[in-house]
């Protein structure tokens, strides 16, 4: 297995750029996922590590080999596509061996790769079928296989998972995850699910606009997202946004109330802050921080947990967690209250004020 | 709603179709068959004679020899356009369904433009283009130095079948190439991902994942230009009149028919051995047809992607 | 097309054919309008000023009915195109609609008109035209002509009405429309551009065609522009400005109406699937 170290990476459709200065490392045996919303660059960006696009400027490294003039064959990468990509005319083996065959591996060599993958897959009683006598989930199975025959230095993955339905989603997810401990893969890994990519990754990577807004271990972006967009990104429902400025040392007006927090020195009186609070981390009644006032607009029961969305008296509406059988109804006045250590301050260009 | 109302509706609906196209289509093309197992009189009567017109026309010599004639020409007229038209018209496919291709839409527009023109049109032009009065192509050839090569070659035995088959595939080749094409583009991009990933060029992509999955289209092209050739007629009259080509060396089955049915300088019309004729014709394409939809369609499979 | 090399070799490829495509058609077109001794001596040089002589397009207009001969295919191709989409698509509505017994069997059989050419019907659609006394009609060529595109005209509307979600039909009958009026106002708006690529499917070929104007109406007038170029050429063989006029009357309108339509001809062949 390899690393892959990107470096001021960009790539453009004529006069559009689609990428703009990508830096990323993806150490070796790590499962980086990219996420962001739909039209960010994400498959651009895979599709350049795997050599399927030019790149316009900067340059790769697969395993401390220069790669940007290489074809794909060469880089020593597999690919499995949304759609799986399998070619419809080709049984299951046919399938995984294609490549090999090209690659002009011998026969015997083909055939021992072919056996271990079905047999990690458990696909070896589909291995004479074609693609169309396969369900969705083999099918996935399938692809999986075909990158696992090449060996790969990584392993690439353009949202995999998006044509399975719920449950057989969560199945592969967990043999995904096991089958990067079992062959020690560098992956990456485009998703647009929250859960998949803070269950898989080791590194989540946040694009937004063709540029990386941030990289890291899931928890640092749940718990210290660099700047609004990502916080607003990562956790769901998504994070409330209380617009206020700098009254004094440690107190902010926000919400249409004065709140008293820990705000570092830096902060002066008059500035613009936006304070953000995870749903999760309001609670309806008591708090042991800040308390708003705020009537229910409406109550969403999921079982043991809920959502309560809330108007402030700015008419801003805020989602709070509730928990168990709340006593409240739509048109309730009451108090909702925060932890304002579980509060995120951020300036007025955006980005988080620790 | 009742029965009657249903039925009034379905009628009401079906008819104008089914009347003109049963009238206009398959009446005919069975009252043809019947006509070629009668023999008309000389006073209009007619008399039926079993399968004796079609033993006159494969074994008697005066009819024999111009309905093999005919046929064999016709074969080589298809043979042709197999070996010429339909690989160029996939060359043309494959080139232009090509990913970040420039001008595709221009080039697929011009390419394909002989084919909207009417086949007399095209054949006098081309006539006109290879006649040594005007001496266009040899002026065009010799540029290139291959002045020697330069013949009347409509007016030669040897070539004029060779000549109009060309000729007829230089018209038609936007058929083959517009049906292929379309198969192709409808291969998803991401197969031709995953090949290059494997390791495949543009052109090795094309031999062994693109090729594979339009077999059936070249089957349905294949079986289209088996029809179209055993029903061709109007090039070769336009070019070279009923007679078709110095001793009937161009000679088709449409252009046989044509001078059996309706006479010429050398014969009068005969509507009985013209049915025969046309009957011969019907069970030819049929024959095709059937191997097409029984053998070739059976064999392959059609992919949805 | 990464290397450059790669995709200088393809387009020279497709130009190349281009131009064998295209040089007859511009060689009969651009010498139609040359004097006659420029048409031989200088063959390959565009019209000029020097050189320029409409004398063929004279006797082409002057000698003959060409005009005639042009309202002839209009009224023949547009009549055909209607009856064609009309009762094309009234039958393919019925076919994919409603459920009889020989439903299947009644598609099959006007399915055969496809595969197998109307023309080997000849003898006796001349025999049926004359006793209905229609023998230099226009009318007998309409009534072909549609007979001969009907087949193809259901096979393609009918793929088309199939994909009509049923929710849009059954909410017409819930409003308490007749069957009449959900294909009137409901089917036929919705399947309008399938209908241009019959029309398109149609057209060409009835145009275009030989043989019918041949055997059902070649004198009298009422010769379409195609049998009648042909018939001019046949008498003017050695007056070359003559043919070449007349050769270029026949093409170019179609040149100018395949340009104006090419996008939505190539759209219908390839049924939609233009990258
Ligand atoms: N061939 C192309 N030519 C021009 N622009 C393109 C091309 N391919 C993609 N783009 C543009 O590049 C941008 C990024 O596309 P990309 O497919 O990488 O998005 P994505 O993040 O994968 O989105 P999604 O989550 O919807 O898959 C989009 O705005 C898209 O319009
Ligand atoms: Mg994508």
């Amino acid at each position: 297995m390899a690393e892959v170290l990107i470096d001021k990476l960009c790539k453009s459709y004529g006069s559009a750029e689609i990428l703009k200065d990508i830096d990323l490392k993806v150490e070796d045996g790590s499962f980086v996922v990219l996420v962001g919303p739909s039209g960010c660059g994400k498959s651009t960006l895979l599709r350049c590590i795997a050599g399927l696009e030019p790149i316009s400027a900067g340059g790769m490294t697969i395993g401390g080999r220069q790669v940007k003039n290489l074809p794909p064959a060469k880089r020593e990468i597999a690919m499995v596509f949304q759609s799986y990509a399998l070619y419809p005319h080709m049984d299951v083996k046919g399938n995984m061996a294609f490549g090999l065959r090209f690659a002009g591996t011998p026969k015997a060599e083909i055939e021992a790769r072919v056996a271990e993958a079905a047999r990690i897959l458990q696909l070896e009683p589909l291995l004479k079928r074609r693609p169309r006598e396969l369900s969705g989930g083999q099918r996935q199975r399938v692809a999986i296989g075909r990158a696992i025959v090449r060996k790969p230095q990584v392993f690439l993955f353009d949202e995999p998972l998006s044509n399975l339905d719920a449950a057989l989603r969560i199945n592969t997810r967990v043999e995904i995850a096991k089958l990067h401990k079992l062959l020690n893969a560098t992956i990456v890994y485009v998703t647009h699910d929250q859960v998949e990519a803070m269950t898989l990754a080791d590194k989540i990577v946040v694009m937004n606009k063709g540029r990386i807004e941030q990289a890291g271990k899931p928890l640092d972006l749940y718990y210290k997202p660099a700047n609004l967009f990502v916080a607003g990104f990562i956790g769901s429902p998504a994070m409330n946004f209380l617009e206020g400025h700098v009254t004094g040392s440690g107190r902010v007006e926000a919400a249409g109330s004065g709140l008293t927090l820990r705000l570092p020195s830096s902060c002066k009186p008059g500035d613009k802050v936006t304070l953000g609070v995870r749903p999760e981390h309001m609670n309806l009644g008591a708090a042991p921080g800040p308390l708003l006032q705020a009537q229910v607009d409406l109550i969403e029961r999921l079982g043991e947990t809920g959502y309560a969305h809330l108007r402030l008296p700015t008419g801003q509406v805020v989602i709070s967690e509730v928990r168990g059988e709340p006593g409240h109804v739509t048109g309730d006045s009451i108090s909702v209250g925060f932890d304002p250590v579980r509060c995120h301050i951020f300036d007025a260009a955006g980005r988080r004020i620790e | 709603m009742s029965r009657t109302a249903y039925l009034l509706l379905l009628a009401v609906f079906l008819a104008p179709a089914v009347i003109i196209y049963s009238t206009f289509s398959i009446y005919p093309l069975l009252a043809t068959i019947f006509n070629s197992f009668y023999d008309r009189q000389d006073d209009g009567t007619s008399l039926f004679v079993g399968l004796s017109n079609f033993t006159t026309l494969l074994s008697d010599p005066t009819w024999s020899a111009p309905f093999w004639n005919a046929f064999r020409n016709n074969c080589l007229f298809f043979l042709i356009h197999m070996c010429v038209q339909n690989p160029i018209g996939l060359v043309l496919a494959a080139l232009l369904s090509l990913p970040r291709l420039n001008l595709r839409a221009t080039y697929r527009t011009l390419i394909f433009m002989p084919t909207m023109l009417s086949v007399v049109v095209i054949g006098f032009s081309w006539q006109l283009i290879l006649s040594p009065l005007w001496g266009v192509a040899k002026m065009f050839l010799s540029f290139f130095g291959l002045g020697f090569l330069f013949g009347p070659w409509l007016g030669e035995e040897s070539t004029a079948l060779l000549t109009i088959s060309l000729i007829s595939v230089w018209q038609f080749v936007g058929i083959p190439m517009i049906l292929i094409y379309t198969a192709l583009l409808a291969i998803p991009d991401e197969l031709i991902d995953a090949a290059t990933v494997d390791g495949l060029n543009q052109f090795q992509a094309f031999i062994w994942v693109k090729l594979p999955l339009i077999l059936p289209t070249l089957g349905l092209v294949s079986v289209l230009t088996f029809v179209n050739n055993f029903n061709a007629f109007d090039l070769i009259y336009a070019m070279k009149g009923a007679l078709a080509g110095p001793n009937f060396s161009a000679d088709i089955m449409g252009t046989l028919f044509y001078r059996v049915f309706f006479g010429n300088q050398l014969q009068l019309g005969d509507t009985s051995m013209g049915s025969a004729i046309a009957t011969m014709m019907f069970l030819i394409i049929l024959t095709g047809v059937m191997i097409y939809l029984f053998v070739i369609q059976r064999r392959m499979h059609r992919y949805s992607f | 097309m990464r290397k450059p090399a790669s995709a200088i070799a393809v387009h020279a490829i497709l130009g190349l054919y281009t131009v064998l495509a295209l040089f007859p058609i511009v060689l009969v077109v651009m010498n139609s309008f040359k004097a006659k001794r420029a048409i031989f001596n200088t063959p390959l040089q565009p019209p000029m000023p020097w050189n320029f002589d409409p004398i063929g397009y004279a006797k082409v207009f002057g000698d003959s009915a060409i005009t005639s001969y042009y309202l002839n295919s209009l009224v023949v191709t547009t009549g055909t195109i209607f009856m064609t989409l009309l009762f094309g698509a009234m039958a393919a509505w019925a076919l994919t609609e409603y459920k009889f017994r020989w439903n299947t069997l009644l598609a099959l059989y006007l399915s055969i008109g496809i595969m197998v050419p109307i023309r080997l019907g000849s003898v006796a659609i001349i025999q049926l035209v004359s006793d209905l006394n229609m023998i230099n009609t226009l009318s007998a060529l309409v009534l072909v002509y549609t007979a001969q595109s009907l087949p193809l005209s259901i096979f393609i509307l009918s793929e088309f009405i199939a994909q009509i979600p049923k929710d849009l039909r059954e909410a017409g009958r819930c409003d308490g429309l007749t069957e009449f009026h959900i294909f009137f106002y409901i089917v036929l708006p919705l399947i309008r551009p399938a209908m241009a690529t019959v029309a398109v499917f149609t057209m060409i070929p009835v145009w275009n065609d030989l043989w019918f104007p041949l055997l059902l109406a070649p004198t009298n007038g009422k010769q379409t522009i195609t049998l009648g170029v042909q018939q001019f050429l046949g008498q003017y063989i050695t007056d070359w400005n003559a043919v070449l006029a007349a050769l270029s009357t026949a093409i170019i309108p179609v040149l100018i109406l395949y340009v104006i339509f090419s996008r939505q001809l190539i759209r219908g062949l390839t049924s939609g699937a233009v990258k």
